[in-house]
């Protein structure tokens, strides 16, 4: 049962990530990235990774997808404009692609991977929350400065300057 | 090491995030005219680092924040490197015609922050460290390439460089979920230790993991074939930003690529002995050393058929980057001080070229070889500096250029037989390349009428940073022992955790 | 004195003046008054002085064993050992005497040859860091700095030749001197490095017994050895590499005196001069078959030319062969000696023809004729009584190049010949390269004699020029009677022996030979002896060809008894190959330089034109902005995008997401893909 839903899970988050790629309209493209993102959060239930399930859900589907569609809608007849795809290369695309699911596939198949000891659901939040206050609280830090940054480039390049 | 007894450690990279934060919340206090003075808290600010830099230098630690830095003193050269860098760029940026009527404030608290970026970089020794860092420099310079958003060929740059960063740095992080698929950690040591328990059945997961953070590292250094990116940003971008592009996150992502590769793919009796190999027998070396060839090789031939300076340079610090690759897989402490020299000559030389090509840009109103006509006549001082910074990136005598290209060719000559090839298509290229930098040179002495009136840029400025960088890059080509000693003795960071 | 030893602060002074002259002009010539020309010339007049010093030294000390060494520290880091240094011996104080000599007469001849030209201070400033960095070469103890002033020979002749730059042809002739020297240089520096590689030093002395000691030996040295030829293959306008050294000739005519006689071209014969010991057998037939094949070569150009400097160009050529063959067979103290001889009476020839191209010039400008050629040797004719100092001279300088007794060509040349009879006499299977040494012998006193009698004998051919035609002035024939002098063989057998056709003077008893360190190469003495037992036979031979040659063109060019003309006619083929070189600039341009240039060209389409042309189709607006990135400026296109379809705010960003979407950055990624799979199959297959 559990590997019959894993297997739904995994083609409609492949599936829709694929219509994100290739629909015409950009709406409809942001709109199949919702079930990508989605799809991406049951397999972090598969993985009983409760806590980064419900940040998904949270940042990537209430805000950054949200923001998504609201620059689409607000965007001036961009609604209306086509997308081409006269430039997919589908045929060297499609033999790069398959060649990747190949070796990627075969190194998923053959290779050692660490495996957890303890299979049984735990509480993930707080081990979370040791680690980036305690292991990697540089990153976490100098994450900091890169969203500051972030945000002052942001800024910058969207602010309307009447002189310029 | 424990986070806070890590601190006193970090004074470098505390003033240099304090340094952003002061630029920015001064630019508040300047009028809109004066948003330039934000640039003397950042120069300022920067220069406290680099005595910071020094004064804490010599020591080795390794393992700061539980494991996630390292203060040794490679990291102090390449972060020495780093600061000189910014602030040669941000004084070039002062007379950068280009940037005038545009917001300069956000300007130098963006570059103070890459510069943060950079340095971090150079130190990182966990994965996800190294990570963060990279994307504050990715970032960071998307917005400097965009910065000119008036222009379009700017805007088209930076949506450029954030694309095909956002999909190199997704490569990267999917060959990083694989090693830590593989092995569990995160530290580059712990990660050594765990991949040489691993039997030869991980050897291809191993393989593919390596490519795939080649990806990533690979466009930080612009290495055929993740190059595509480079000409058309630097093209785009304000010239000093290229110039910046152009060493700076070059010099850092060489810095982590040694780190990385040499710790986490490198076999454990490492540095000092001569039996240094990669881990697992890894073909990792092999497969830079193809890649410096087809850098060298395919940076060149399209450099000699560009018609502008700046194009020219961006594919030439392209095949640049093809030989400073060289010294990577002969894995030898000859290789990687024979790197560290050479970054260091050719941020000069860089710089300097850029440097001119901006001002001719600014002064003649073009970047085609056919703007720098007569200069050499015109303004002999620009001419003679150009022409040394062309022959010492061809990398002739007596120039700094040819002293860097000489211990790279010599370490992979040392390394035996296995690489004689490369050191051969290594030559070959450096004479391909005299055709491409001696044009230059051509047009501003034999083409174009000549002027008897001879005159010297307007600015004090200009004519000070362009003697800053032309005599270092002439007078290190005859005396270069002290940066030798520097280089060498900046080698041990393999201290183990 | 700096040091102490008189002979390291001599050699420091000999090298750094003439540097000093450059700097100074270079910086400050145009304000100084002259232009600072004075100041070039103390300066090479004193280095004269100081290797005249050096010279009455060695001659007074009389020990062909001296040596002095110095060693300066310069990098020491284990491995890396590099050191700058002197070596002086007999050869370093005979070759700074050469060239401060010839220096110092270029220097004074320009004083009159080149007034008035706007670039006089950079002229002198030039000829110091040419003569600057010869001394270099001549006085270096290690590869390494060798390889430097190399460099600067190359640099500083690039200056010198591109001098008068205005002209397209002396730009293309500089560029072309520059890059083909290239070719040879990585040669030179393969050589270098595999030295360097096997025996850890670039010191010669450690070289010389690291070869001895087989550090280094077999195919491996053989191949280091030509490396090192290589270099001098280049520099010493050898072929395949002589393409360079006539079209050299659009310099100033001084220069070319200088180039030909003393620094550029002397380089390559003194590389291998300096290097004798350490090729092996086959390292040294290769170059004595690549020396004797140029001299019969270039002198069959020679034959042909009508250009008074080409003739003289084609003729350095090929006498530069006789002393690489000499290297070649062994007998490298005959080579050297030709460069000395050599030095001087092809420092005169170019002398005598500066004066003559000068005489010609102030003629025809008088005329206000623009259209004829000063250097054509067709419009010259009986100048001997015009010009009876430069016409004298240069006959005698003519003399000693053809090889005729009592001057001094005629001395090296017969122990070049003496040496390659005793080679072909040991080997006879190389039998040919006799016939070169002696073939050349021929043409060159025929063609040097057509040379004299078209110019100085004879009817005038354009008499109106010929009216005009004066002396050059003392400042321009002092030099030529110097040179003349030095021309005849009394003072190269001086103080042993007055006999004009027995070498036994200074120059013998001082510069002996060295073993070679390879094993398997004849011993000096052997040689030594070998050229002793084959020197009468030589010398019988190589008078009979003189007096053919010079005969010939005496019947040919003097008395006209044989058309010159109905001989082009019956050899029409060889005459058209000869006037035109052999092709060989056509062959290159068409061989290596157009394919080159095509492949690049393919490279930059794949990698820029390919992505950008037929990637990307539809999308009007944005091909033109892709033609605006790739050079078309389209300012229509890009306003009218900036305003289709996004919003005014969003111009920028919605601009660059057009340009995106054309497909151009997929491309990029999907490359970057194609990389990887590349990469990862190369990967698999080394790891399998």
């Amino acid at each position: 049962m559990a590997d019959i839903v894993f297997w739904f899970v995994a083609f409609i988050t492949v599936f829709s990530a694929g219509m994100v790629v290739t629909s015409k309209s950009l709406l409809y493209s942001a709109y199949s990235l919702l079930f990508t993102f989605l799809g991406v959060t049951g397999l972090y239930i598969f993985l009983w990774a409760d806590f980064l399930a419900v940040v998904q859900v949270v940042v990537y589907i209430g805000g950054i997808l949200v923001l998504i569609i609201f620059g689409i809608m607000l965007t001036n007849k961009i609604t209306s404009v086509n997308i081409s795809h006269s430039s997919m290369q589908k045929g060297v695309g499609a033999v790069v692609a398959i060649g990747f699911i190949a070796s990627l596939g075969y190194m998923a198949i053959s290779s050692p991977w660490l495996q957890a000891a303890n299979t049984e659901p735990a509480e993930t939040t707080a081990s979370i929350g040791r680690l980036l206050l305690m292991d990697y609280l540089l990153p976490f830090e100098v994450a900091s400065l890169l969203l500051l940054g972030a945000l002052i480039g942001a800024t910058t390049l969207s602010r309307k300057d009447e002189d310029g | 090491m424990s986070n806070l007894e890590s601190l006193k450690f970090f004074w470098p990279e505390l003033i240099l995030s304090a340094t952003a934060l002061i630029a920015i919340l001064s630019d508040l206090i300047y009028e809109r005219k004066d948003s330039h003075k934000v640039s003397f808290w950042a120069i300022g600010g920067l220069l406290l680092t680099f005595i910071t830099i020094r004064l804490f230098g010599g020591s080795s630690i390794n393992g700061l924040f539980m494991g996630t830095m390292a203060l040794d003193p490679f990291s102090e050269f390449f972060k020495i490197l780093i600061v000189l860098s910014t602030i040669i760029v941000m004084l070039m940026s002062f007379n950068s015609s280009e940037l005038d009527g545009y917001r300069k404030g956000e300007y130098y608290t963006i570059m103070s922050i890459m510069a943060f970026g950079l340095v971090m970089m150079t130190s990182a020794i966990d994965v996800l460290m190294f990570y963060v860092a990279i994307e504050i420099v990715s970032i960071m310079s998307f917005f400097l390439a965009g910065y000119l958003k008036r222009n379009p060929n700017s805007n088209e740059a930076s949506l450029k460089y954030v694309i095909y960063g956002a999909f190199s740095s997704g490569v990267m992080l999917y060959g990083l979920s694989i090693l830590f698929g593989l092995t569990g950690e995160t530290n580059f040591f712990a990660i050594k230790n765990a991949i040489s328990q691993l039997g030869p059945d991980s050897n291809l997961a191993l393989i593919l993991s390596i490519v795939f953070i080649l990806v990533g590292l690979g466009y930080k250094i612009s290495a055929v074939p993740f190059h595509f990116w480079t000409p058309d940003v630097y093209e785009g971008s304000p010239t000093s930003i290229t110039a910046y592009l152009s060493v700076a996150p070059k010099a850092a992502g060489f810095a982590l690529i040694i780190r990385f590769f040499n710790i986490a793919f490198g076999s454990n009796s490492a540095m000092g002995s001569d039996e240094w190999s990669s881990l697992n027998s890894l073909p990792w070396p092999f497969l830079i050393a193809l890649l410096s060839a087809a850098t060298m090789t395919i940076g060149n031939l399209v450099a000699i058929q560009q018609q502008s300076v700046k194009r020219m340079l961006a594919y030439s610090s392209i095949a640049h980057a093809g030989y400073m690759m060289m010294a990577i897989p002969v894995m030898s402490q000859s290789g990687i001080y024979g790197l560290m020299i050479y970054l260091f000559m050719y941020m000069l030389m860089n710089l300097g070229a850029f440097f001119v090509v901006m001002y001719v840009q600014d002064k003649f109103d073009g970047e085609n070889f056919d703007a720098f006509n007569g200069l050499g006549w015109k303004m002999p001082l620009l001419g003679i500096s150009m022409t040394l910074f062309m022959v010492a990136l061809t990398g002739l005598p007596p120039t700094s250029g040819f002293v860097g290209k000489f211990y790279i060719f010599a370490a992979v000559i040392e390394a035996g037989n296995q690489y004689y090839w490369l050191a051969f298509v290594g030559v070959i290229n450096s004479v391909v390349s005299l055709y491409y930098y001696i044009k230059v040179v051509r047009h501003m002495y034999f083409e174009g009428e000549r002027s008897d009136i001879v005159s010297l840029p307007e600015s004090k400025l200009t004519t000070s940073l362009v003697l800053v960088l032309a005599l270092p890059t002439f007078f290190l080509g005859w005396y270069f022992s002290p940066l030798v000693e520097w280089a060498n003795n900046s080698l041990n960071f393999f201290l183990g955790i | 004195m700096i040091t102490g030893n008189f002979y390291t602060d001599a050699s420091l002074v000999i090298l750094f003046l003439p540097l000093l002259g450059f700097v100074i002009n270079i910086l400050f010539g145009k304000k100084l008054p002259r232009q600072g020309d004075w100041i070039s010339i103390s300066a090479i007049l004193t280095t004269l002085v100081l290797a005249l010093i050096l010279f009455a030294i060695m001659l007074k000390n009389w020990d062909y064993k001296f040596s002095h060494e110095v060693i300066m520290p310069w990098i020491d880091m284990g491995a890396f050992k590099i050191e700058l240094g002197f070596w002086v011996d007999n050869i370093t104080i005979v070759m700074l005497l050469v060239v401060a000599l010839i220096s110092s007469m270029t220097h004074i001849f320009s004083l009159e040859y080149m007034k008035g030209d706007i670039r006089y201070n950079r002229y002198y400033a030039y000829l110091g860091l040419f003569t600057f960095s010869m001394n270099g070469i001549v006085l270096a103890n290690n590869l390494m700095s060798l390889y430097i002033f190399w460099e600067l020979v190359g640099v500083s002749s690039y200056l010198l030749i591109g001098h008068w730059f205005e002209k397209n042809s002396a730009a293309d002739a500089s560029k072309k001197a520059f890059l083909t020297n290239r070719v040879g240089d990585i040669g030179f520096f393969i050589g270098i490095m595999l030295m360097f590689t096997a025996i850890g030093s670039f010191n010669f002395q450690d070289v010389f017994a690291g070869v001895s000691d087989g550090e280094i030996k077999g195919n491996l040295l053989t191949l280091a050895g030509l490396g090192l030829f290589m270099g001098a293959v280049g520099k010493s306008s050898q072929f395949p590499l002589h393409i360079w050294l006539p079209d050299a000739m659009e310099g100033p005519t001084p220069v070319s005196a200088l180039m030909h006689a003393a620094t550029m071209v002397a380089a390559g014969v003194y590389l291998t001069v300096r290097l004798f010991p350490i090729f092996t057998p086959d390292a040294l037939v290769t170059i004595a078959y690549v020396g004797g094949f140029t001299a019969i070569f270039a002198a069959t150009i020679a034959i042909t030319q009508n250009d008074i400097k080409k003739v003289l160009a084609y003729s350095t050529v090929s006498q530069l062969g006789y002393m690489i063959l000499a290297v070649g067979v062994g007998n490298y103290t005959a080579a050297f000696f030709h460069l000395l001889t050599h030095a001087m009476f092809k420092a005169c020839l170019f002398y005598g023809s500066g004066s003559v191209i000068h005489a010609m010039h102030h003629s025809l400008h008088n005329l206000h004729d623009h259209d004829t050629d000063p250097q054509d040797m067709r419009n010259m004719g009986g100048f001997h009584k015009k010009m009876p100092i430069t016409s004298t001279t240069m006959t005698l300088a003519t003399l000693a190049i053809a090889g005729v007794p009592l001057f001094s060509g005629f001395l090296s040349k017969d122990a070049i010949l003496a040496g390659t009879l005793y080679f072909v006499d040991q080997n006879p299977q190389h039998m040919i390269l006799a016939f070169f040494g002696f073939g050349a012998a021929a043409i060159t006193a025929f063609y040097m004699f057509r040379l004299i009698f078209l110019t100085f004998h004879g009817e005038p051919k354009m008499p109106k020029v010929f009216e005009g035609i004066h002396e050059s002035p003392s400042l321009m024939t002092a030099p030529l009677v110097i040179l003349a002098a030095l021309s005849t063989y009394i003072f190269y057998t001086l103080p042993i022996n007055l006999i004009p056709w027995k070498d036994y003077g200074w120059f013998t008893k001082l510069i002996k030979a060295k073993d070679s360190v390879v094993a398997g190469t004849p011993s000096a003495k052997e040689i030594y002896d070998g050229v002793h037992y084959m020197h009468d036979l030589a010398l019988v031979l190589s008078l009979t060809v003189a007096s053919i040659g010079i005969g010939l063109s005496f019947l040919m060019y003097y008395r006209s008894t044989i058309s010159s003309k109905s001989w082009a006619k019956r050899f029409g083929t060889f005459y058209r190959l000869s006037l035109n070189k052999y092709y060989f600039d056509e062959i290159y341009n068409r061989v290596f330089y157009q394919p080159f240039l095509k492949f690049c060209n393919i490279v930059a389409i794949i990698d820029w034109d390919l992505y950008d042309k037929y990637f990307i189709n539809g999308f009007g607006h944005v091909t033109k902005l892709l033609s605006k990135v790739t050079g078309q400026v389209d300012y229509d296109g890009l306003d009218q995008t900036l305003v289709d379809g996004v919003g005014r705010s969003a111009g920028g960003l919605g601009k660059g997401l057009k340009n995106i979407q054309t497909g151009r950055l997929q491309n990029y990624m999907l490359f970057a893909l194609i990389g990887v799979i590349i990469i990862l199959i190369v990967q698999y297959s080394v790891i399998l």
